[in-house]
């Protein structure tokens, strides 16, 4: 195990669980905040700058900035988050689920150690050029049903903010 | 020289000329606002009062460092350097000139040649957002919240319009190294123009630098601070060095956004119809190359100052309705005509 792997890791996991229990809002954002920052540096670490630059620039530079200002339309720094949901249903629901998703980690990380070795990268790996071929020659379908989904979100939330169309 | 050595005096250099702009363009507001109002400015210390940051500097270091008792204390710390550092980390992918040779080696006057230079320009614009917010914030104040506020939502406004001026310049250039940009730049177009982005792009170019001002919260579009309203906005309980630094970073932010346009729209280091890289010494081209750049650099920090005390403030629904209504709508005919037009020539 790399050092750079390790600190980065750490401060993902870190940063992700301070995200959960944070009291505040705007704190809770910066972890993310974080978190994202974390990826990034883990992404250039296995040689793709470019999906490590758009975690950046579109997640942590849009989307989050997004969440910060719903945070600071809506809540003020004196307010506290509480559970909406004081109901036991839905916590033991949770719990349920987060132990299906740590089952299913799990499950994922066995076949790991086959994937761990050394291994020579392609010509121009993480270019920006490759990314692209690789999307529009052997990816197109996976693209366009990613283009479609987003598009039916855009509906979507036209329709929710104009109720008269 | 080993090849550390050289990339460290690059990135002191490329550091002392970020605070070297910023400093200077303290003054040149202050001297070129009175000019145009018909004052003199500070005209005492030091001849023209060239010593004036450096007095600034002195009065901010020395006054005491209020923080507000019901302000949160950890977050208010951190917002000054959490805008600050994001501005000076993103001249690092700046080509601020073309290539020295030193010894029989060459080195390319560019802290790191990355072949994602501009979108990591773009990605580090957006994460200086976060000081402002921070400190907005953790103020424990109306104006300062507000503040905070509005700055994410003209960033977010303003970054969809720029990143699609942006995409044309990719489409048109075929890369996102803004070296290869630049290099992409010399010569001639249409046989008597130069072969500046500009001219290639002069729509582009427009929503670009609109967009560069509501990024950088520049006058008409600074209503994070927007003094009438909002006191000073995010930093109104900012005192000190700590106010010193945001405002530092914002005049650091200018300096950077001067220098993508000039890489992206001016040819960079490259003088028109010249090359001066034929009739001049190896080392001496170096200089000149960056001198050059320097020179289109400082004409758009000027543009920065000459805007600002030309032009009023926009009223906050107006900003918005320029960022939705029309630079967006353009940003998309752009793109779809270029991409077009690249489409046909190739």
């Amino acid at each position: 195990m790399d050092l750079y792997f390790i600190v980065f890791a750490i401060m993902a996991v870190g940063a992700g669980l301070f995200t959960i229990t944070a009291k505040d809002a705007l704190p809770s954002a910066l972890g993310l905040l974080t978190v994202f920052i974390a990826l990034s540096a883990l992404y250039l670490h296995l040689h793709a700058p470019l999906i490590a630059i758009f975690q950046v620039s579109i997640y942590a530079g849009a989307i989050l900035v997004l969440v910060v200002f719903v945070i600071m339309l809506l809540i003020t720094p004196d307010e506290e988050l509480e559970t909406s949901q004081k109901n036991m249903s839905y916590r033991i629901l949770g719990a349920f689920l987060g132990a299906y998703l740590i089952a299913l980690l799990a499950i994922g990380t066995k076949g790991v150690k086959d994937l761990i070795h050394q291994q020579t990268l392609p010509d121009g790996f993480g270019h920006p050029g490759m990314i692209g071929s690789l999307f529009f020659k052997e990816y197109l379908l996976h693209f366009e049903v990613a283009s479609v989904l987003l598009l039916v979100a855009l509906v979507a939330a036209i329709y929710l903010a104009k109720k008269n169309i | 020289m080993v090849d550390w050595q050289i990339d460290l005096i690059k990135v002191i250099f490329i550091w002392v000329w970020a605070l070297l702009i910023a400093v200077v363009m303290t003054w040149v507001e202050r001297r070129a606002s009175a000019m145009m109002q018909d004052r003199l400015g500070p005209n005492r210390a030091g001849p023209f009062g060239l010593l004036q940051p450096l007095a600034d500097g002195i009065k901010l270091f020395t006054k005491e460092d209020i923080i507000p008792e019901k302000a949160r204390k950890i977050l208010f710390v951190l917002g000054p350097p959490l805008f600050a550092l994001p501005a000076f980390s993103a001249y690092a992918v700046v080509p601020f000139g073309d290539k020295i040779v030193l010894g029989g080696k060459e080195i390319i006057l560019q802290v790191s040649d990355v072949n994602i230079g501009f979108l990591y320009v773009l990605a580090l614009g957006a994460i200086g957002v976060y000081g402002m917010v921070i400190g907005g914030w953790a103020s424990n104040s109306k104006y300062s919240i507000l503040g905070g506020l509005r700055a994410t939502a003209q960033l977010i406004s303003y970054e969809v319009p720029m990143g699609l001026a942006l995409l044309t310049i990719v489409l048109l250039y075929g890369t996102f190294s803004l070296r290869e940009m630049v290099l992409l730049q010399q010569g001639t177009f249409l046989g008597f123009l130069p072969n500046w982005g500009i001219f290639k792009q002069p729509l582009g170019f427009i929503i670009f630098l609109v967009a560069a001002y509501a990024e950088a919260n520049r006058v008409p579009f600074d209503l994070p601070e927007c003094e009438s309203e909002l006191v000073t906005g995010y930093h109104t309980e900012y005192g000190s060095m700590r106010l010193g630094l945001y405002l530092f970073g914002e005049y650091v932010n200018l300096g950077t956004l001067a220098a993508i346009t000039v890489c992206l729209f001016f040819g960079g280091w490259s003088l028109p119809y010249v090359d001066m890289s034929k009739f001049l010494g190896p080392v001496s081209y170096g200089i000149a190359s960056f001198m050059v750049f320097f020179l289109k650099q400082a004409f758009f920090l000027f543009l920065f100052v000459w805007v600002r005390w030309t032009v009023p403030r926009f009223r906050y629904d107006q900003l918005m309705g320029l960022g939705w209504k029309a630079l967006i709508p353009l940003g998309l005919v752009n793109l779809f005509v270029t991409a077009l037009l690249v489409q046909l020539t190739i």
